[in-house]
């Protein structure tokens, strides 16, 4: 079997259709897995037996395949009753996923604030939710923009793994014209320089961030 | 079926996941270590040429590039066994992260390292095989440990593209029998009893060479 050109461009308006979906996706999923993320991470600094159950529950999450963790949810949920859309089931793997990373990520960023800020929130009377919230996240936040960043990317690259439970991102649609057509070679090769498009574009955009905020810090 | 019978069921696709893993350590570590070293020694455009391959691999959403070469690249004329893709893709793209890795620990070290055994009238490779490379690789440990549990994550990929893994095992098993509880945990265990022990070795070694424990806080 040839490659068909003509065909090849004519899948590329369906798969770009889906470009929003993927961003949608990313945007949810990175918000999602950051809040989870943050609540694994206060959860295992709260008290001791906490701490190495969290532990054990963000290297297990860690240690799973992603493709796996999306089965699991996608077929065991229905069998609890639980019927979610294949997008919000893929949502939800996305963020689970990425929460063990990023819990890592921000006790890296807690762990770097300096011990002097939690002692002055004690000694001025501040309660341990507005410690959290307040002192701590804020400072936390600033230490860790950058590795941050850099799961939501890969958060971006990871939603091409939807495709397996039909959810309609743009890797999912052009496995539906490749089913369709009988035809895998065209839309499949579109889809991939699609995301390798957005994926330079994306680098040339984080290049410009951190630039401009290394000018601003020496400012 | 009991959870031990799936489990078992589920493990004899481990030789294909622990062949994919070798192999693709194959492709990744060479492929690490020279596009590490030449990216930062290399001047110039060829300095551009080696960064540009490695952004390929790894900005390249890891289970579009296994469809591309599997589905796309038979259309000019470009044939490859699912196996070797498989250990190719998913090896190069670890390795590109690798790479960096690899780059940073050089990068890293002081530079009168360099300079001393240039006073000492050793020939450049010499220095980065004997003074340097050594040195780096402490740093790089770490790193490696990570990627070699994100390859082995990745191997689950491989059941997408016909290759009989543990989890391509796992949907055989889902089509025998309706017990989705039962094989989908059995399959989240199977790659636990696999990658546990390797995320919670790299932690070790991560916290020997950060010290970062000393600083844990609990609020």
């Amino acid at each position: 079997m040839n490659f068909d050109l003509e065909f090849a461009i004519s899948t590329a308006p369906l798969i770009l259709s889906a470009f929003f979906t993927t961003i949608w996706v990313t945007v949810v999923s990175s918000i999602g897995a950051a809040l989870l993320g943050f609540t694994w991470e206060i959860l295992r600094r709260l008290n001791r037996p906490l701490r190495s159950l969290m532990r054990f529950v963000i290297d297990a999450i860690r240690s799973t395949p992603l493709l796996v963790q999306i089965y699991f949810l996608y077929f065991v949920l229905p069998y609890y009753g639980v019927t979610l859309p294949a997008l919000v089931v893929g949502v939800f793997a996305l963020s689970i996923y990425y929460s063990g990373y990023l819990a890592e990520v921000f006790k890296a960023g807690i762990d770097a604030i300096d011990s002097g800020q939690f002692e002055a929130a004690k000694a001025l009377g501040i309660g341990r939710a507005d410690t959290i919230f307040l002192v701590i996240l804020p400072q936390m936040l600033r230490n860790i923009a950058a590795p941050m960043g850099n799961y939501f990317i890969s958060l971006l690259k990871a939603t091409p793994y939807l495709a397996v439970i039909a959810v309609p991102e743009m890797f999912g649609s052009a496995l539906d014209i490749a089913s369709e057509t009988f035809r895998y070679a065209e839309p499949v090769l579109v889809a991939g320089l699609i995301f390798l498009a957005l994926a330079v574009a994306i680098a040339q955009a984080v290049k410009g961030l951190e630039q401009r905020l290394l000018a601003s810090s020496k400012r | 079926m009991s959870l031990l019978e799936i489990i078992a069921g589920i493990f004899e696709g481990f030789r294909v996941t622990a062949t994919v893993t070798a192999l693709g350590l194959l492709y990744a570590i060479p492929f690490a270590f020279v596009a590490g070293v030449l990216q930062h020694f290399l001047p110039g455009v060829r300095r551009v040429l080696v960064t540009t391959v490695i952004e390929f691999w790894r900005s390249s959403p890891v289970i579009v590039l296994l469809f591309v070469f599997y589905y796309s690249l038979p259309a000019f004329g470009v044939r490859m066994s699912a196996m070797t893709v498989a250990s190719l893709v998913l090896g190069l793209n670890i390795g590109g992260y690798g790479s960096q890795a690899v780059r940073a620990a050089l990068q890293a070290l002081p530079h009168g390292q360099v300079e001393a055994g240039l006073a000492l009238g050793l020939q450049r490779w010499t220095i980065l095989l004997l003074i340097e490379l050594p040195q780096a690789l402490r740093s790089m440990v770490p790193t490696f440990m990570n990627q070699l549990i994100q390859l082995i994550k990745g191997t689950a990929l491989v059941s997408l593209i016909t290759l009989t893994d543990m989890t391509y095992r796992a949907k055989e098993l889902a089509q025998v029998e309706y017990n989705p509880v039962g094989i989908y945990s059995g399959l989240l265990i199977a790659y636990l009893i696999i990658c546990y022990p390797v995320t919670v070795l790299g932690r070790s070694i991560e916290q020997r060479a950060s010290y970062a424990e000393s600083k844990h806080r609990e609020f």
